[in-house]
């Protein structure tokens, strides 16, 4: 059969049953044209939840959320809202360990790490590299003690692909088990970082890198059982 | 105390600013589109019920708040100047510099985009929605959105390209 751009686009936002999915699996597995077609709107859409996910970081203008608390006009900071996935979310205060001032939001290969030892650059995209690398493939959040590199939740994208969220000293993102290894399409970059031993919360961070992977996964995160058994499978 | 109302309306109010973002011209545009919507909410509070969803029905005010606000902005357009010559009167230097460094490619592929695709756009890759959920929203059949939605994609996909 052939498949049209209108069954990439719902393979690429998850709206397809399960034997059409294995359709287009199948056709895009023979034609490397497909794939690459895919591949565009499977991007298209981190992009897009990448470049507006920040506004929910924000803090709401006073007079806003004045209208709906009159009695309390001064008030500008309003708690996140619950999100249903956040009972398999473990309680990772090492994503939170973020460096203070976050700069720089990128997608897909367009920041340039010169001397980092965790990040590489390869035919135009971010890779993992060196202890970020051993972390992805190791590393499991339940089980993450005096690591430097923290690990947050791990689920499949769109694409099918293990991505992992993580964040280290002056990195945090979103890494997917790709063909290039753990290629990271989502990375935020941790310009300064507070003096002394303990990291201030930025608790922005968190929300940023899990507003992107709200818009990248399909189904829920793992629990902890399915990241051992994928860390068993290499994550293939 | 507040009421139920009052508080899911709160902890919607960032994913609110998220989708106004993603529909109106600039950041200032989407916060006065935003104030129009939680205004027009607390009038129209009587219509909620309790134990449905909040955020359908407050994306729903917004869709139409914003499609009412552009229609006029362009008959205005029409009748008065081009758009382009009337879209900076009244901003002072910095203002005009600010927008320009926010006005990222996105955000100018996503303006570029017809109205009937950026609301499309805006609800599913933006808010993250189903397609059946943007459709009941938007009112429109299933069919409708999904060829809107492919539009809108190869549109942004073409705009971005040339932009990279």
């Amino acid at each position: 059969m052939t498949i049209d751009e209108e069954m990439l686009v719902a393979y690429a936002d998850d709206e397809l049953d399960e034997l059409t999915r294995a359709r287009v699996e199948r056709a895009v597995a023979e034609s490397p044209a497909l794939r690459v077609r895919l591949e565009l709107h499977q991007n298209l859409r981190t992009r897009i939840a990448a470049h507006y996910g920040p506004v929910t970081d924000e803090p709401v203008p006073a007079h806003l959320a004045a209208l709906l608390r009159p009695e309390k006009p001064e008030a500008t900071v309003i708690p996140f809202p619950a999100r249903a996935k956040s009972s398999r979310i473990p309680a990772w205060s090492g994503f939170a360990a973020v460096a203070a001032s976050l700069a720089v939001g990128m997608v897909a290969g367009q920041m340039v790490l010169p001397g980092n030892k965790n990040v590489a650059e390869h035919r135009g995209i971010l890779v993992a590299r060196g202890p970020l690398a051993d972390a992805l493939d190791e590393q499991l959040a339940s089980n993450q003690a005096g690591a430097s590199i923290r690990i947050g939740i791990s689920f499949r994208n769109t694409a099918g692909e293990f991505c992992r969220t993580y964040n280290t000293q002056a990195l945090s993102g979103i890494a997917c088990k790709g063909e290039l290894g753990w290629q990271l399409p989502v990375t935020k970059s941790a310009q300064t970082r507070s003096a002394g031993k303990t990291y201030r919360q930025a608790g922005s961070a968190d929300e940023w890198i899990m507003t992107a992977a709200a818009g990248m996964m399909r189904g829920e995160p793992l629990d902890a059982l399915e990241e051992k058994t994928a860390r068993e499978k290499h994550w293939q | 105390m507040t009421s139920i109302f009052e508080e899911q309306m709160l902890a919607l109010l960032p994913k609110l600013r998220r989708l106004a973002r993603s529909l109106a011209r600039d950041a200032a545009d989407a916060d006065d589109l935003c104030q129009q919507a939680v205004e027009r909410a607390l009038k129209a509070r009587a219509q909620w019920q309790e134990g449905t969803r909040l955020d359908a029905w407050m994306y729903r005010i917004m869709r139409n708040l914003w499609i009412d606000e552009t229609r006029a902005r362009t008959r205005r357009a029409i009748t008065f100047v081009p758009e382009e010559d009337g879209v900076n009167v009244g901003d002072d230097g910095e203002t005009a510099a600010e927008n320009h460094v926010a006005a990222g490619e996105i955000d100018r592929a996503m303006s570029s985009l017809p109205d009937e695709q950026r609301e499309v756009i805006a609800l599913v890759l933006v808010e993250g929605l189903a397609y059946r959920e943007a459709a009941d929203i938007l009112d429109i059949p299933i069919g409708t959105l999904t060829s809107r939605l492919v539009r809108g994609r190869q549109a942004l996909l073409r705009k971005l390209e040339a932009a990279a």
